[in-house]
């Protein structure tokens, strides 16, 4: 951090003398100083362009004289101030020492009121069926700067088709455009996606798109935040409500982990739009598409509106109160003729931490069982406990990273596992930050990378190790930092030493030279942070590549403090909170073991009540078959896997908590509709670790109630007394028995402070996303790397061989997640369908030729385990012998490939007939 | 006047030929150059001349080439041969006749400035001009006056030739850089200017044809035989394109200390008819209309500034007594109307509703109120523009004409008879 008192200038605005650093605009100096400059082109966030001509001022610089350059002074020793002979546009204008701005002169007054009215003379002023009415900078400024009357006539105004759509989700309304350009420049240089430019010149200048599909980028929606005026609205939100009618509540994006923060809008019990909420340390002012878009589930028709018991073999609609006694007696039942080892609760990773802890309390105590565990397409991995150690250190903000700062991402899709996260990555990078990209095929991440080298699917771990055998080599490591905060580093050492570096690239395929480079600049960096995602743990290396990244960060000492660490990009909204609530059968809540006797001990007596010791089955055994009842909440396992039907049949008894009829809950004997995250409070946790609070706005459909709530009426029923009153009383415990939850009272995290005021000065700026008084909420909580005291573990697990060639099996098939796919809760967002591509799967020219395959052309494809078809596309950017597939997409049918668990090898061949029709 | 310094076709036929180019002492000031002097030298020479930027701005050459920061390359030289400006074909003359001596200021130019790659940004509808130059490049190229290790040295210089799209608006230099990198052809906000960030952000010189034309001559004969002709402040000669109501129009390039009325009557052979001037735009359409009254004056870059005017590009359009100059405004601003990129709103929505009051008035239903409506559009633009376009559509033919021939306006207001 540099000084930020250092070389300060003053600046004299309106009379009011103000210190500011060099270089800043001239209306941000203004701002500082609490006077306001109308802008309308301007933005903090985008590069300034001076089109609109509204901030204009009076600047002037103090005299100097020509040999000595000092500044000259008049007879009374005021220092004499040459004026500019034009007024500047203050939001180019840099200031300088001793610079004089004026902003309220009858000159700028009128400039104002002249550009004012020029940009109303080609406006249709048609507010009263506007969607930007209320919140609008042309019609606040209006207000405040401008002429009350044009002279310009009405009928010379331009009229044009209104709206077009710019794009599935973006609606162009020309008539309204006043050419800021704010659009354009957030397509080229936040978004990264330049797919919107200016059309023709002069007065017919329009707003077009070039992409095609048109305005092809995953962040459109923010385009409608920063846009003026209404000339560009969201096509879901379209006439669908006046902003001042709609009630704002405070919340968190429910689909992926980087939790962004947002405003759910509501009004006559349903959400009318999601609108970012600033928070700098998450998403700033953005949020994605997905995030905007992707709220249909919630007002669904079809969500499960009341309980359903199956009775003569159909389930029929009952009162709570029938369900919970029956649901509590059919437990009951198994756990007395079975044992409660015949008894077991999965759960998904999207519930909030209240009903994730309480779901767990539920298991091991109304159960008696630790069969507990979350429910995950890949089981096995996802490197929580590692996180615990050495995740990224408290007050991370990638918005501080820049020239110095590295970040290395191995085995993921950033753009489509965590659209913000990749824009900050992107932002970093743009900012000086080092970032290599590795992974097994080119993402759109690697366009920002300094490296990006392509690897050997599977060699992700070699490719790490690599890094470490040459930082050891060159002593590139942090000696010290090893001493005094590690343990285990000579079995490690021992480890490593089985391996020479040209083994090492060979098994990334990679150079020596690479993985020598990016070492050096690793080992070097100032602050490092290390990611990994869902690439990475489908090409099985998991266990090994997650232990050698945390290896990485501990013998380069870049743990323990902000911005350095581990930032797994973990699949769902609360994949972190899921696994700190001890959703787990190994674990407790906070990650102590089972057998920590301290732990159990603090449990018992805050439960009243005892708890299983034994460990229990993880998911994956837990659909082996062989149990007698389970309790599921919030997750579809028949639904992802429906070669677990048969599983799911021979149960004694099936619970399923949930918000939609999913394949497993049409199998249930006791169905119990659930509140979604709109109707309820509660908190999630990002993949940062960051705990964030969402609170409830709309009432949830017909009896629904929220997860923890049915649990703890469950629980009382089967003899167990919670007592939770609402979610802050569980979050209260929570802070209670998880030690890093200590001090995550909601009273701690955003509580009841006034939010969302936005004030018509935002609205110029800013944009329609939502302020925070605070700017940034949430609280991450503290990895043990950040206590001096702790001793970090550096264990050794050896990479997994590599698996030989298969002549048989030529290509890999790598299951590919998508940012948009057929999801529960995508597929209920109409709007979304058109970026859901149909059942696919890209190979590249030369693997097309191989299995003579065109594109477009319906292909078999088979994996050891089962085949499927699907449709070809050839070309893109797939390495060769790879062969890409989207999950999640309607009809593929692509779980009989086992992909869903990871990469599989496959072939190809081309069939007659065309793709049929989605099966399930 | 007995020799031109940069019209020379007129005095030596099929010069554009590069043997008769040579034979008349062409290239023989680059030879010398890169063999006697240094690329400070060269600068040195222009900026004693006195030189003025023949674009319009009149910017001294040699000090806008000093502004570039050391150290930074590479650099980029721009020829700015976006000729565009109504009434203005001196550019063309050059291009078309006389294409190898401004390649040779080219050449002595991106040696001063020491820029290896120089691009020429050519008006479109110039097809002679294109091929012209093209000939020229590549007669160079043989002849080793262009390419790598020119004439043996270490100094290596590329010229490419862009043909422009046909707006405007890309005489002006930013958007014209703009184009010239394949974008939007829009002005950029100055500063920074491009000497320090032009094409591609790096440092960049852009120079006018004519005045890149001058170059060879003012190396080779020095600044002080340049300075022999023109004014104090405005050294050298200039082309005046002359046109409108004229009896001989067309290219005449005189010092800079004739008057407009030698110009007018005794190069120009006075008005058909011998009717009377009834104004006369000096500098192109974005210059403000003199009248009648000033015709004394010299043609140089200060006295066009002190009556109120500019010399522009030297573009010098006279309207006899005949002229609705209310009229001929209404045609000018449609012309800038169509022109204004749209980039800044003062001059998008000014220049067409300008425009569209005119058209008002030219129908006849218009009333007394629109004039001054004019007036105070027009000065809402004034001043507030991004680039010079809007300001020049505003003083230039909407204001100038406005003060000076307002009868001209009242006389396209109905008369409503009184009762």
């Amino acid at each position: 951090m540099s000084d930020r008192n250092e070389k300060l200038v003053t600046v004299i605005i309106d009379g009011i003398e103000i210190r500011v650093p060099p270089g800043v605009m001239v209306v941000e100096a203004a701002k500082q100083a609490g006077i306001e400059i109308p802008v309308f082109c301007y933005h903090p966030k985008l590069t300034p362009v001076g089109m609109c001509r509204m901030c204009l001022g009076e600047v002037g610089l103090p005299a100097r004289d020509r040999e000595t350059g000092e500044i000259q002074v008049d007879d009374a020793g005021n220092p004499i101030i040459r004026w500019f002979p034009k007024l500047q546009t203050t939001c180019t204008t840099r200031v300088s020492d001793g610079m004089v701005i004026r902003t309220q002169s009858e000159q700028v007054a009128f400039a104002r009121r002249a550009v004012l009215e020029f940009l109303l003379s080609s406006h249709p002023l048609d507010c009263p069926v506007c969607d930007k009415g209320g919140e609008c900078p042309l019609q606040d400024l209006t207000y405040s700067y401008g002429p009350g009357r044009s002279r310009f006539d009405y009928e010379d105004k331009f009229h044009f088709e209104k709206p077009v759509p710019l794009g599935p989700l973006i609606a162009l309304d020309r008539e309204r455009c006043i050419q800021c350009a704010r659009c354009t420049r957030f397509q080229d240089e936040v978004a990264g996606d330049p797919v919107l430019s200016f059309e023709n010149r002069g007065r017919g200048m329009e707003i077009v798109t070039y992409s095609d599909p048109p305005f092809n980028s995953k962040f459109s929606g923010n385009t409608t935040d920063i846009c003026p005026v209404g000339a560009l609205t969201s096509r879901d939100f379209r006439f669908r409500g006046r902003a001042w009618e709609l009630t704002n509540t405070r919340s968190i994006c429910p689909h992926c982990a980087v939790g962004c923060n947002i405003i759910v809008g509501h009004r006559a019990g349903e959400i009318r739009r999601i609108m970012p909420r600033e928070n700098n340390a998450v998403n700033e002012i953005w949020i994605c598409d997905k995030g905007r878009f992707g709220h249909h589930f919630v007002n669904s028709a079809d969500r499960i509106k009341t309980p359903m018991i199956r009775k003569g073999g159909r389930l029929v609609i009952v009162e709570w109160q029938e369900a919970l006694e029956y649901t509590a007696a059919r437990l009951r039942e198994v756990r007395a003729e079975y044992g409660p080892e015949a008894l077991g609760g999965l759960s998904g990773d999207r519930a909030s931490n209240e009903d994730l802890y309480v779901f767990q309390r539920f298991v091991r105590t109304a159960l008696g069982s630790n069969n507990l565990d979350q429910w995950r397409p890949l089981q096995d991995v996802a490197g929580s406990e590692l996180v615990a150690q050495v995740g990224v250190g408290s007050g991370t903000n990638l918005m501080d990273l820049g020239a110095g700062d590295a970040i290395l991402v191995v085995g993921a899709d950033v753009e489509e596992e965590g659209p913000i996260l990749y824009l900050r990555m992107k932002q970093a990078s743009e900012r000086g930050a080092y970032l290599a990209v590795v992974n097994g095929r080119p993402t759109k991440l690697a366009r920002y990378a300094e490296d990006a080298p392509i690897i050997r699917y599977g060699g992700e771990a070699h490719f790490v190790l690599g890094l470490l055998k040459v930082m050891f080599e060159e002593n590139l490591t942090d000696s010290e930092f090893v001493a005094q905060r590690t343990e285990g580093i000579d079995e490690w050492i021992a480890g490593l030493a089985q391996y020479d570096l040209a083994a090492l690239a060979d098994g990334a395929s990679v150079s020596v030279d690479d993985l020598q480079r990016i070492a050096r600049t690793l080992a070097q960096a100032q602050n490092l942070i290390v990611s990994y995602g869902h690439d990475a743990l489908v090409a099985g290396s998991g266990p090994a590549l997650i232990r050698a990244l945390a290896n990485l960060l501990l013998v380069t000492g870049h743990v323990g403090r902000a911005n350095n660490g581990l930032l797994p990009i973990l699949p769902h909204n609360n994949s972190q909170g899921a696994a700190d609530m001890g959703v787990s059968p190994l674990w407790l809540p906070g990650y102590r073991p089972l057998d920590d006797e301290a732990a159990r001990r603090h449990l018992t007596e805050v439960w009243g009540d005892e708890l299983p010791s034994s460990p229990g089955l993880d998911a994956g055994a837990m659909v082996q078959g062989g149990l007698r009842s389970l309790f599921v909440m919030g997750a579809d396992p028949v639904g992802d896997r429906p070669d677990l039907r048969q599983v799911f049949e021979e149960l004694d008894f099936l619970v399923v908590q949930e918000l939609f009829m999913t394949d497993t809950a049409r199998m249930a004997d006791v169905v119990l509709p659930a509140a979604a995250f709109a109707e309820r409070d509660g908190t999630f946790t990002n993949a940062e670790r960051r705990v964030q609070r969402f609170w409830e706005g709309v009432d949830p459909p017909g009896v629904a109630r929220p997860d923890w709530e049915i649990l703890t009426d469950l629980a009382h029923l089967m003899g167990h007394r919670f007592g939770y009153a609402d979610a802050e009383d569980v979050m209260e415990e929570i802070s209670q028995v998880v030690p890093v939850y200590a001090g995550m009272q909601y009273s701690q995290l955003g509580g009841e402070a006034p939010f969302g005021i936005r004030t018509r000065l935002h609205f110029v700026y800013e944009g329609t996303s939502f302020v925070s008084p605070d700017q940034e909420t949430g609280r991450q909580w503290p990895v043990a790397a950040e206590d001096e005291k702790v001793r970090l573990p550096i264990s050794w697990i050896a990479p997994s061989e590599m698996p030989a060639g298969d002549p048989d099996y030529p290509l890999l098939l790598v299951p590919q997640k998508r940012l948009y796919d057929d999801g529960t809760l995508i597929e209920r967002s109409r709007i979304l369908e058109a970026w859901v591509p149909p059942p696919v799967i890209y190979i590249n020219h030369a693997d097309a030729r191989r299995f003579g395959v065109e594109d477009g052309d319906p292909v078999a494809v088979t994996s050891p385990s089962g085949d499927t078809k699907l449709t070809a596309k050839v070309g893109g950017r797939v390495p060769a012998g790879i062969a890409l597939i989207p999950l999640g997409l309607l009809g593929s049918g692509v779980w009989r490939l086992g992909i869903d668990r990871g990469i599989v090898k496959g072939r190809l061949a081309p069939v007659k007939e065309a793709v049929v029709a989605p099966e399930s | 006047m007995e020799e031109h310094i940069v019209l020379r076709d007129l005095d030596v036929p099929g010069i554009d030929d590069i043997d008769t180019y040579m034979a008349h002492g062409g290239y023989e000031t680059l030879k010398r150059a890169l063999k006697e002097m240094s690329p400070e030298d060269v600068t040195q020479v222009v900026a004693a001349s006195g030189l003025r930027g023949r674009g319009g701005a009149g910017f001294p050459t040699g000090r806008k080439w000093m502004f570039l920061p050391k150290g930074v390359y590479p650099r980029y030289l721009v020829v700015n041969a976006a000729e565009g400006e109504p009434g203005t074909f001196k550019d063309r003359q050059i291009l078309e006749h006389n294409p190898h001596q401004l390649l040779e200021g080219i050449i002595l130019t991106a040696y001063a400035i020491e820029a290896e790659t120089a691009y020429i940004y050519m008006r479109g509808e110039y097809l002679k001009a294109l091929s012209q130059i093209q000939m020229a490049i590549q007669a160079a190229h043989e002849r080793g006056f262009l390419g790598n290790n020119i004439l043996g040295t270490d100094f290596s210089c590329h010229v490419y030739l862009h043909r422009e799209g046909g707006a405007y608006i890309c005489g002006e230099e930013t958007a014209l850089l703009n184009s010239l990198e394949g974008r939007l052809g829009q002005p950029r906000v100055k500063p920074p200017f491009p000497a320090a960030k032009g094409l591609y952000q790096k440092p960049t010189i852009i120079n006018n044809v004519e005045t890149l034309t001058n170059i060879a001559p003012i190396v080779e004969k020095g600044a002080d035989w340049f300075r022999s002709f023109g004014t104090e402040q405005s050294p050298g000669t200039k082309i005046y394109a002359l046109s409108g109501h004229i009896r001989r129009p067309g290219n005449y390039e005189l010092p800079m200390s004739v008057t407009l009325r030698e110009l007018i009557y005794d190069y120009g052979g006075g008005i058909p008819g011998d009717r009377e001037v009834k104004a006369v735009i000096p500098g192109g359409v974005s210059a403000p209309a003199l009248t009648r009254e000033h015709l004394d004056i010299t043609m140089d870059f200060n006295s066009l500034m002190e009556a109120g005017s500019m010399l522009g590009s030297g573009a010098v359009i006279v309207f006899d007594e005949t002229t609705d100059m209310a009229w001929a405004a209404h045609r000018m601003m449609r012309f800038f109307s169509q022109e204004s990129c749209g980039k800044c709103s003062p001059c998008r929505e000014g220049t067409y509703w300008i425009v569209n009051i005119m058209t008002d008035l030219m129908r006849g239903t218009g009333d007394v109120s629109d004039i001054a409506l004019l007036e105070a559009v027009a000065s809402q633009i004034q001043g507030n523009t991004l680039c010079p376009l809007g300001d020049a559509a505003a003083g230039g033919p909407t204001l100038s004409t406005l003060k000076h021939f307002q009868e001209d306006y009242i006389a396209h207001v109905p008369v409503i008879s009184s009762q």
